[in-house]
């Protein structure tokens, strides 16, 4: 090329040479304006003997000048129209200029200053990330939100983001200080999408993915972080399972995608994988971000376990920057939320046994055994009259408020203290918590302790890092809760117990049914002997948990990294349950009736490792690439073991000294092992071209020890594409549109298989009369694969008016699951008995097919937005369409509690005969046979039916305000369910002539069927308790969630030495919920409900102080 | 160090290359809390396991249970707000009730079937061969017991060409088994009965298990059932001539587990095991008669049958308790299940074949032969073991000592899973008396005719095998 370029430049030259003469140093007037610097240089060439050369193409055409000179020299004209141009000419002594491109020198990088403030006090803010666009180069800003940058010359804009920000990019000139000012975003457009194995910024990622800021998490007084996701995600389900302290919450991800095989969502904490429903031990304070992955091309980086979504938790790091301390502190109440049911009083309890005896003749309870309406009334002596009278009048008297014996207003207290900071080299985040939540139950609670240490050190083309999370949580739980309708479960005694009873005696006793023989009552001591259990008992659960990850990288060239990393997650947990040997409920245990104490571990042992290269350039100013290429290997490591002892020894309370002699009170034991691994080989890709264009693309090729041989490896991959519209040159006029970008992914990820070894045929140990055997235990199937998924996603965000004050995210997906793990049903006679492998009659098989189709929609705008106000709202919707495809070539099979799953159907679809009210001729219960006929003759296999919907919530969503008004803040949570039914068991049981003797609904006494003509919700007393469709409800339901309402005092704290900002605020969770479900809370995700601890009502009054 | 392996493409594709068959091994688990089946069953003891595996799965329970609680053996007393039974007890039951009976002998039967399948591939080592054969005897008499279980519960009728219940030989993961006749059924109970019986040897007495004179007595309670009066008289002769009725001193301990009088086969509990007596008294009731309350009391019907003061029966099975009367309770504690083990009061062996029934069956053959003098022989020596100062009754004619029989029965096996089976074997009604059900919402009487005279085979096996027929009236 050059010596071409030099030989036609000879050529040249001795051509004009010929031309050449006189007017050198010849002065220049020129007044052009706008004009090409072809016509400057002609209009030059008349006024002077200058002659130009240069080569086609040099002249940029269309460069238009202004110059405006006066007997101006040759240099000062050229200066002027070359300004900024890469040109450069030379002047031959025969006036000759030769106009050549300027040779690309190298660049000069230039060193930009700043600060960063944010939010709406506009303080500075640390830890900004600052970069410059098109580039790696970046830093963070210091305590001050100060930074330094060098800048490459040929940079025009620096891009400043941070988590909870709208990140912003600043068109630089030739400015050397850039003072930014970010805004807090309620949803950030272009935050930076961190998967686990990669962080690409909004703009360069296809994937359909949900961050919610620390804001969202920190604050909220629950003891398990995900349920502070509640209402946020738009395709997220979250619903407590249970109101107990520390429960995990139940999450599904655009719907159930499966029969039989795992759920759960995947949940990744700085790179390495966690345990699920574990989380008691984790500091939702020390959570800096979550993001949830959703679509195809996020969750295919995850292979074999992405199918259900995965949830990505980063923790806060330390920043460049002065030290910082923050001490924060919660102090709250928990309370029982009402319920739409109401049992009967005394008042009431008395009408209804005299009304029961009087139809049938049961006995109900002592109101109609002693009653004067009674038949056998007449045949008492005058005597024994009189002491029945005396009972009736003196239990009327008795009206006891069992929730005040076994619920109480629990306190709340959280204590916190952090510390971060750092220098070039070394940055870390320090956090210390104790956490104490009292449950409403009275003797519930938990409390937690966590420490935290992140440590990431920089260190020339080597960066590294610690992050270590210890937590230990102690429970105190009740022993039966959610597993027993019983009266044993105090949340169910609080209501099944009589009215007319009362635990105590007057002399201070309080008597159970063990005691009936010096203290004659005449009930039936259920609320008593269940309230005794429950001071005479503990459930004590510890976990401590460890999360530790250490990172490596290293930069082999600008361009190649190196990186690996090494992940530990361990857990531990003990459980004690004792039955004091001194009490009646002790006396209930057997073998001994002393009691019981049973203690038990199980441990959880979690290694991963995850090593390859990463490839990252960008050339040419357009083209964007980074290719990584990793190995992975994974194992989990089960270990668990416990023991019941009996016949204790009431002087040595719950320590294992005090179990009786094992050979009288022959002991239990119990435990189990197991293990599974998954190996990976990992490549991911992504292209960008001209920050417009993006290719996302992975694969993965996993290998599980959980599939049988033959089927054992198999290959996930995705694609995905996304446009950034608004960057096109055919948006830059349509101002209401500031940011379009569109989406779309393709991919197949996989889900865990729910059991280790489901596909394995096995015998196990059992022992008959003491002597030791065999039984065939789970029939495995050879035939095994994996249960995977095929998701398509498309979607966009698109930004509305100034600044994107309207900001609006839709995602459309289509998953549909393949050799869904379902059990098949086979005769009795084929003998298998349930393990934890499958049900009872039932061989696991893995055939047929689920689709989950849906849209969701997520809307935030500034409503308003001036200096002293802002407030903006949102609104978040998912709905999921549920199909079941195939089955195999079956074509339904009963499943769960009240469920159907069959082809056509969604999972979940609640079965039962369909409900047809009560004859008022003669007080029978009637249902709709298959056919639409009515009839009395209930047959649940012939006449079962679908129709009532899925306990799946079909949609889910949240609603958020936020207010700032100076230093203040109110937000508010909204969040819904709705399309879902649920089996109300609460009410199975409630308004069941199987429980008369205990208390019942109200409804059992006023909307009974008593006599020919009664127009009646429930049929005659002596009528059979089917189940039917009446025992399903709509559980849909709208709550606030959460609300907050906080005041900034940093304008009234003066001077500031010491401390540098403190807020105050008061929140409250649960406060209102709105719905027609008659259980006790419609949210416990489970198919039934059943006298689970409701979640509570929380109030709670906060302060964090910067110091 | 180890970043230096990246520098150089083929170190980096040796590591990976090496990886790849670590990988392959690492993840190349088994499980290890379970057996593997090819290590299943290697030798005559590994049988043996296989066979107390099968025994593990008897549970008499359900049917002593549901015996109970259907039939006039028991009322439901005010004070059992458990709920538990209640609608069963109302004879409330369609197609979706799960008579435990169904499952669990079928997987017993299956287990059995699996041994007897690995039978053959067992090489017995010299001086094992008896015992191989033992084996195979018990898992043959086993698997015929449990079809028989199955066909007192769930068979249409106990008639030859009425509907029985599948008969399964082989383990069949896969099958979707017809019911055979009842005819049918009985045919290959009785034929494994006597392979079994010739299997056993005589000199195996662990009556835990199956011994061959228990086989005698399951061949007479079969012979009965398929109304074969002459082998009823030659296996309870066999059966009673083995094994005396035990002493009235010794009766009670029989329920106390401190005589193995009388016993033929009785199934081993252990801590762990279901507690039998749980089914109609709260555990403790001995030691605190006050503070314990009756799940299931027993009749008055079934109370007043008894000569209380002399029937050794009567206070062996039943308690009136005073205190409770005095109180206004239900009086009528079943005792027949509580140890004298104050750790574990209600848990006691479960006695499946007793010699007290072998008398009653032989009575009962001899009376269809209209063999009246034998037949009243038979009784009134039962009835002089157990009743103090009794006096033989002679009896007018067949029907008045078929009847008898039928009220001995009721009380002589109450509580022992009889009483709905002998009902039914008569085509007679379940007919409670009015005070007995107070709280049975009506459930006064139950005919021969109504569906819920015989359980439903479960909704659960008429889904899953498409070959399953349903008894009339569900």
């Amino acid at each position: 090329m050059k010596k071409i370029q030099v030989s036609l430049l000879l050529l040249l030259i001795a051509c004009m040479e010929l031309h050449a003469s006189g007017f050198a140093q010849a002065k220049i007037n020129l007044q052009l304006k706008e004009t090409t610097l072809k016509q400057v240089l002609n209009e030059v060439e008349k006024q002077t003997d200058y002659r130009f050369v240069y080569h086609t193409g040099t002249l940029p055409e269309d460069r238009k000048v202004s110059i405006h000179v006066t007997d101006a020299t040759l240099d000062e004209v050229l200066s002027k129209a070359f300004s900024g141009l890469p040109i450069t000419y030379t002047v031959k002594d025969d006036n000759l200029v030769i106009i050549i491109p300027k040779a690309p020198k190298p660049p000069v990088d230039r060193i930009i200053r700043g600060q960063v403030k944010g939010g709406p006090d506009k303080n500075p803010l640390a830890g900004v990330s600052v970069k410059v666009t098109g580039s790696a180069a970046g830093v963070t800003t210091d305590a001050d939100g100060g930074y330094s940058l060098s800048v490459p010359d040929g940079a025009t804009t620096l891009e400043f983001s941070m988590t909870g920000y709208t990140s912003q990019t600043i068109y630089i000139g030739q400015r050397s200080i850039v003072d930014v000012s970010l805004e807090l975003s309620v949803k950030n457009l272009n935050e930076v999408i961190v998967t686990g194995y990669t962080g690409y910024s909004r703009n360069r990622s296809a994937s359909a993915v949900t961050t919610v800021a620390a804001d969202k998490i920190n604050e909220v007084p629950v003891a398990s972080f995900e349920q502070a996701l509640q209402g946020y995600v738009p395709g997220l389900s979250i619903s407590s399972v249970s109101g107990q302290p520390g429960t995990s919450a139940s999450v599904i991800l655009r719907g159930v995608g499966t029969i039989t095989g795992s759920n759960n969502v995947l949940y990744v904490m700085d790179g390495i994988p966690i345990e699920s429903n574990e989380f008691q031990a984790i500091n939702p304070a020390d959570i800096e971000s979550v993001t949830v992955l959703k679509d195809a091309s996020a969750k295919a980086l995850y292979g074999s376990r992405g199918s259900n979504g995965v949830i990505v938790i980063t923790s806060k790091k330390g920043k460049r920057g002065r030290v910082v301390v923050n001490y924060s502190s919660q102090y709250g109440l928990s309370a029982l939320t009402s319920t739409k049911f109401r049992m009967m009083n005394t008042a009431e309890r008395k009408q209804f046994e005299e009304g029961i005896g009087l139809e049938t003749g049961a006995e109900a309870g002592p109101f109609w055994i002693y009653s004067k309406l009674n038949p056998d009334y007449a045949l008492k002596t005058p005597a024994e009259q009189a002491l029945a009278d005396h009972i009736v009048d003196s239990l009327s008297h008795v009206n006891t408020n069992w929730r005040d014996l076994f619920l109480h207003d629990g306190k709340f207290m959280e204590q916190q203290i952090s510390a971060s900071g750092g220098n070039e080299n070394i940055r870390f985040y320090s956090s210390l918590n104790y956490f104490d939540q009292q449950g409403i139950a009275r003797t519930t609670g938990l409390k937690r302790y966590t420490l935290k240490n992140n440590v990431d050190f920089t260190a020339g083309r080597l960066t590294a890092g610690v992050n270590l999370s210890l937590g230990y949580s102690a429970s105190d739980l009740l022993q039966q809760e959610n597993t027993s309708s019983g009266v044993r479960n105090p949340l169910a005694a609080v209501y099944y117990a009589e009215p007319y009873e009362y635990p105590y005696w007057p002399d201070g006793k309080l008597v159970t049914t063990g005691d009936g023989s010096d203290y004659p009552y005449l009930d039936q001591r259920e609320g008593s002997d269940s309230y005794e259990r429950m001071l005479n008992s503990t459930n004590k659960e510890g976990q401590f948990k460890t999360i530790l990850g250490t990172n490596l990288s290293y930069k082999i060239t600008n361009h190649l990294t190196a990186k690996t990393r090494l992940g530990i997650d361990y857990s531990h947990r003990e459980d004690e349950a004792w039955i004091n040997p001194d009490s009646y409920a002790g006396s209930r245990v057997t073998p001994g009736r002393l009691g019981s104490l049973s203690e038990g571990y199980v441990q959880h042992y979690s290694l991963i490792t995850t090593s390859g290269l990463t490839y990252s350039n960008a050339f040419n100013n357009v083209h964007d690439l980074e290719v990584t290429g990793l190995f992975e290997f994974l194992r989990n490591t089960y270990k668990s073991f416990g023991y019941t002892g009996y016949g204790l020894d009431a002087r040595l309370p719950q320590t294992p000294a005090g179990i009786g002699d094992p050979g009288t009170y022959t002991p239990i034991l119990a435990g189990a092992k197991t293990q599974n691994a998954t190996a990976s080989y990992i490549a991911l890709a992504r292209y960008t071209y001209n920050n417009k264009y993006t290719l996302n693309g992975s694969f993965r090729y996993d290998g599980s020890s959980t599939v049988p041989v033959k089927s054992r490896w198999h290959g996930f991959y995705s694609a995905g594409f996304s446009w950034e519209v608004k960057k096109e040159d055919f948006m830059n006029d349509i101002d209401v549109i500031s940011n379009l970008r569109l989406r779309a992914s393709y991919g197949t990820t996989a889900s865990p298989f729910a059991n280790d070894f489901a596909y394995v045929t096995t015998y196990s140990r059992i022992s008959y009369g003491g002597n030791p055997g065999i039984i065939p235990y789970t029939p495995g199937n050879p035939d095994y694969d994996w249960e995977y998924a095929k998701e398509l996603n498309i979607g966009f965000d698109l930004g509305l008016l100034k600044s994107n004050r309207i900001r609006l995210t839709a995602e459309f997906y289509n998953r549909q699951t393949y050799n869904l793990f379902f059990p098949r049903m086979v005769s009795a006679t084929a003998g298998i008995i349930s393990t934890d492998a499958g049900d009872a009659n039932t061989i696991p098989l893995s055939s047929g097919k689920m689709q989950n189709r849906g849209v969701e929609l997520d809307l935030q705008g500034d409503v308003i937005k001036n200096k002293d106000l802002t407030w903006t709202l949102g609104a978040n919707m998912a709905y999921n369409k549920n199909k079941v495809l195939d089955l195999g070539g079956y074509d339904e099979f009963q499943y769960g509690y009240t469920g159907i799953i069959r082809v056509g159907l969604p999972f979940g679809a609640q079965y039962a005969p369909k409900w047809a009210g009560v004859d008022p001729a003669n007080g029978d219960p009637l249902y709709y046979d298959r056919h639409g006929k009515i009839t009395t003759d209930y047959n649940e296999d012939t006449m079962s039916v679908a129709g009532f919907g899925t306990y799946v919530p079909e949609i889910t969503g949240g609603i958020t305000s936020n207010l700032f008004y100076k230093g203040f803040t109110l937000s508010a949570l909204f969040s819904f369910n709705a399309k879902v039914t649920r089996y109300n068991n609460e009410e199975y049981y409630n308004e069941n002539p199987s429980f008369i003797t205990s208390n019942q609904s109200t409804r059992m006494l006023y909307d009974r069927w008593k006599k020919p003509g009664d127009h009646t919700f429930l049929p005659r007393i002596s009528a059979k308790r089917n189940f039917s469709s009446r025992d399903f409800e709509d559980a849909s339901y709208l709550r606030l969630r959460n609300v907050k309402l906080g005041y900034d005092l940093a304008g009234l704290l003066g001077s500031r030495k010491y401390i540098q900002g403190a807020q105050i605020y008061v929140q409250a969770q649960n406060l209102l919920t709105f719905t027609s479900w008659r259980g006790f809370d419609p949210e416990n995700g489970n198919e039934y409900a059943k006298f689970a601890y409701p979640s509570p009502r929380t109030y709670t009054l906060g302060l964090n102080v910067n110091f | 160090m180890s970043i230096n392996i990246y520098r150089k493409p083929s170190i980096a594709l040796l590591a990976v290359a090496l990886c790849l068959g670590a990988c392959n091994k690492q993840i190349d688990l088994t499980p290890t809390d379970s057996i593997d089946p090819s290590k299943a069953f290697r030798t005559v003891d590994d049988l043996n396991q296989g066979l107390i595996g099968a025994y593990a799965n008897l549970s008499y329970y359900s049917s002593i249970y549901y015996t109970s609680i259907v039939t006039d053996e028991c009322m439901l007393p005010s004070e059992n707000s458990s709920g538990s039974g209640f609608a069963t007890h109302r004879w409330q039951y369609d197609g979706s009730f799960e008579h435990p009976a169904w499952p669990d002998n079928y997987v017993a039967i299956d287990r059995a079937n699996r041994v007897l399948a690995a039978m053959d591939n067992v090489q017995a080592k010299p001086g094992e061969e008896g015992l191989k054969d033992q084996y195979k005897g018990e898992l043959l008499a086993l698997r015929a017991y449990c079809h028989f279980e199955l066909l007192r519960n769930f068979a249409e009728k106990y008639e030859s060409g009425a509907m029985g219940v599948p008969y399964m030989e082989v383990s069949d993961v896969n099958g979707s088994p017809a019911r055979l006749s009842f005819g049918e059924t009985m045919a290959k109970i009785d034929a494994d009965l006597a392979a079994a019986k010739a299997l056993i040897p005589a000199d195996f007495d662990d009556n835990t298990r199956i011994t061959r004179i228990a086989v005698s007595a399951m061949q007479a309670r079969a012979s009965l059932y398929e109304k074969n009066w002459d082998n009823a008289i030659t296996y309870a002769t066999e059966a009673i001539d083995a094994l005396p009725l035990a002493s009235r001193a010794n009766f009670p301990k029989i329920w106390k587990d401190a005589t193995e009088d009388e016993v033929f086969w009785r199934l081993k509990r252990v801590t762990g095991d279901e507690a039998i007596g749980d089914l109609y008294t709260q555990a403790g009731y001995l030691d605190d008669p006050g503070g314990s309350k009756i799940n299931y009391a027993a009749s008055f019907k079934l109370t007043n049958l008894f000569d209380q003061t002399n029937d050794i029966r009567f206070s062996a099975y039943i308690n009136i308790d005073a205190v409770r009367q005095a109180a206004g309770k239900v009086p009528n504690v079943v005792v027949k299940y509580m140890s004298d083990d104050p750790s574990d009061r209600n848990l006691v062996d479960i006695k499946l074949y007793r010699t007290g029934e072998m008398y009653l069956i032989r009575s009962e053959a001899y009376a269809q032969k209209d063999n009246l003098t034998s037949a009243a022989a038979d009784l009134n020596a039962l009835r002089a073991q157990r009743i103090s100062g009794y006096a033989d009754e002679s009896f007018a004619d067949k029907q008045t000592l078929l009847d008898a029989l039928v009220t001995e029965r009721f009380k002589e096996l109450a509580f022992e899973g009889h009483r709905h089976f002998d009902l039914r074997r008569y085509n007679l009604p379940i007919q409670r008396n009015p005070e007995d059900a107070v709280n049975a919402l009506g459930a006064v009487l139950l005919e021969p005719t109504d569906a819920q005279y015989v359980f439903p085979i479960p909704n659960t096996e008429l889904r899953a095998n498409k070959n399953m027929k349903q008894n009339p009236g569900y």
